[in-house]
């Protein structure tokens, strides 16, 4: 499902095992809502004003580096860290509200597996503390761990334990389920697994909220991908969205001692990067500015290439501080966006 | 909050650690106080009842301070954490771990009296058993709450050190090991303000035949209210970061 066509119609309250039931329980389809948030760890602000609206049935990817602020987003979001100022809202109401109706399932980032407790009991007890639970069989099978139902949870091996966690998260049904970096230990096989199962999730009409640093994870699992760095949201929108918003095309050429101030402003071009005597353009419309770069006579090594979700990424979140939430900036290189806030 | 309470008292039950000397431990010791180096008779029965009160409170009290190094210990795993997020909510979390140790004191409570009973051959009527074991299994409760209240402060390292500490300078001192009486007149005098001693008196009143003193239930009830005070602060305290 995309979060364009029909979140309004699907608030996500699927209580059937296996076909949605678009029961609305409440509120206006909106799943998350974050309203001008912050949160400061003594000088430092982990997340600087992040404004967001989830709606039901959305699977949304945070993505970001290390020490973006995902984690201390989702805890805000989850009640488990009150925001240093404004407001976090679920499905209408305070964090904790929603989560003691039972309408959360979380994943926590650095939850270890507790002992002496076999798999089913943990899951079965998580389960029972929820007003309509999965049967524990079903969340088992669901998180692949149907085979090792009777083992006790701290005698298995750390892919396993990982997906105790996702039993975890999915034995009360919760409609919004928020999984903090859910495939770090995972290997390539349960990561596929793992997906598969979320997915399957997320088709029964729930709100999936998840951070990442893979890329490729936010692009193939999210219908909408918030981009954190800095504690702010750079960009928000699908992958394909993301990779035009960074520039859909990478157009480079052998400067040759041309001017590089008119770049920026040939069609297309979101921004203009000097790589020793090869400038690259990042374009919305390459054919638009290779026709420009033509007129010019810019054409020496020209090559056009699309722009990889990887592109992307670092261009959003460059380290040096470049910030690309300002809309439609066409600054010629990152230099002059360093930023302000 | 039942299925959180089954829950732990399974995961207590299944730790080899609080079998041997949560139970072990207490029963063993009063075997060998009651039964080595006491002549061919044996020790009087005086002192087999009464080393059976201060083994059994000092089981129970070991265990009720125990359920707060559980508590450290899932602290540090993000498992409180984790429950956070379920719809138990956090002071059902807090009542059921309470609740817990008010179930894993029982076994050594019931072991030592079993000893008492059968192996040194200590007879007294139904309702004193009764009495005594009822006794003794309220009169946890402020250990219960120290030892929460360590676990939510404390490390899961910390706490158990600190844990075992309050365990063993509370016992010696309350005079479960050894008797008050054998005291020097300042250890005495301060052993019966401490709670380990009024703990093991409540029991001892009953084996006399009598009901426990109005000053045991008073110092006890300050404990309570101390311990209580301190496992509300320091959960407060935790809950800010857990």
């Amino acid at each position: 499902m995309t979060p364009g066509t029909t979140p309004e119609t699907t608030p996500g309250r699927a209580r059937q095992t296996a076909q949605v039931s678009p029961v609305g329980r409440g509120g206006d389809g909106t799943a998350v809502a974050f309203s001008g948030v912050t949160r400061s760890y003594g000088a430092v602000r982990a997340v600087d004003g992040i404004d967001l609206r989830i709606a039901a049935g959305e699977t949304v990817a945070l993505l970001g580096r290390n020490g973006a602020g995902k984690s201390t987003t989702l805890n805000m979001l989850l009640g488990l860290l009150p925001p240093s100022s404004g407001t976090v809202r679920l499905f209408g109401g305070e964090p904790e509200t929603a989560v003691r109706a039972g309408r959360v399932g979380a994943m926590l980032q650095d939850g270890k597996a507790i002992p002496r407790v076999t798999v089913r009991e943990l899951v079965g007890f998580v389960a029972a503390t929820y007003p309509r639970p999965m049967d524990v069989a079903e969340a088992l099978e669901l998180a692949g761990l149907a085979e090792f139902a009777g083992r006790r949870v701290d005698r298995l091996s750390g892919g396993q334990a990982q997906r105790v966690r996702f039993a975890v998260a999915l034995a009360g049904n919760p409609d919004l389920l928020v999984l903090d970096e859910p495939t770090a230990a995972l290997d390539v096989e349960a990561r596929r697994t793992f997906w598969r199962a979320m997915r399957a999730y997320a088709r029964r009409g729930n709100t999936i909220v998840f951070s990442t640093h893979y890329l490729e994870e936010a692009d193939d699992h999210a219908d909408r991908i918030v981009v954190i760095d800095r504690g702010r949201v750079v960009a928000d929108g699908s992958g394909e969205a993301i990779k035009r918003r960074a520039g859909g095309s990478l157009v480079s050429f052998d400067l040759a001692g041309a001017p590089t101030a008119p770049l920026s402003t040939l069609p297309g071009v979101h921004s203009v990067e000097v790589r020793g005597d090869r400038a690259l353009l990042r374009t919305a419309d390459s054919d638009a500015t290779v026709l420009a770069l033509a007129g010019l006579g810019l054409v020496r090594g020209l090559e056009v290439t699309a722009a990889s979700l990887e592109d992307a990424f670092l261009t959003l979140t460059s380290p040096d501080g470049a910030n690309a939430d300002a809309p439609n900036h066409d600054a010629p290189n990152h230099d002059a966006l360093k930023e302000t806030a | 909050m039942l299925g959180y309470l089954r829950l732990e008292v399974r995961r207590t039950l299944r730790d080899r650690g609080f079998v041997i000397f949560g139970i072990g431990m207490p029963v063993l010791m009063y075997v060998l106080m009651t039964n080595i180096g006491a002549g061919p008779g044996g020790a009087d029965m005086g002192w087999k009842t009464a080393s059976m009160v201060g083994m059994a409170a000092y089981g129970a009290l070991g265990a009720a301070i125990g359920t707060g190094t559980g508590v450290a210990e899932d602290k540090q795993l993000g498992w409180l954490r984790q429950l956070r997020i379920t719809p138990m909510g956090p002071l059902r979390a807090v009542v059921g771990r309470g609740l817990t140790g008010s179930v894993t004191v029982l076994p050594a409570i019931v072991a030592v009296l079993l000893v008492g009973a059968l192996v040194n051959g200590i007879r007294m009527p139904a309702w004193q058993w009764a009495a005594l074991a009822g006794l003794l299994w309220l009169g946890t409760a402020p250990f219960t709450l120290l030892g929460l209240g360590n676990g939510y402060r404390l490390s899961a390292q910390s706490t158990g050190v600190v844990n075992t500490g309050c365990m063993l300078l509370l016992s010696i001192v309350g005079g479960l090991w050894f008797p008050a009486e054998l005291f020097p007149g300042w250890l005495r005098a301060l052993s019966a303000w401490t709670p380990g001693n009024r703990f093991a008196e409540l029991g001892r009143s009953v084996t006399e035949g009598g009901a426990p003193s109005l000053a045991a239930v008073a110092v006890l009830a300050a404990w309570l209210a101390v311990f209580g005070t301190y496992a509300v602060y320091a959960y407060r305290r935790a809950a800010r970061t857990v």
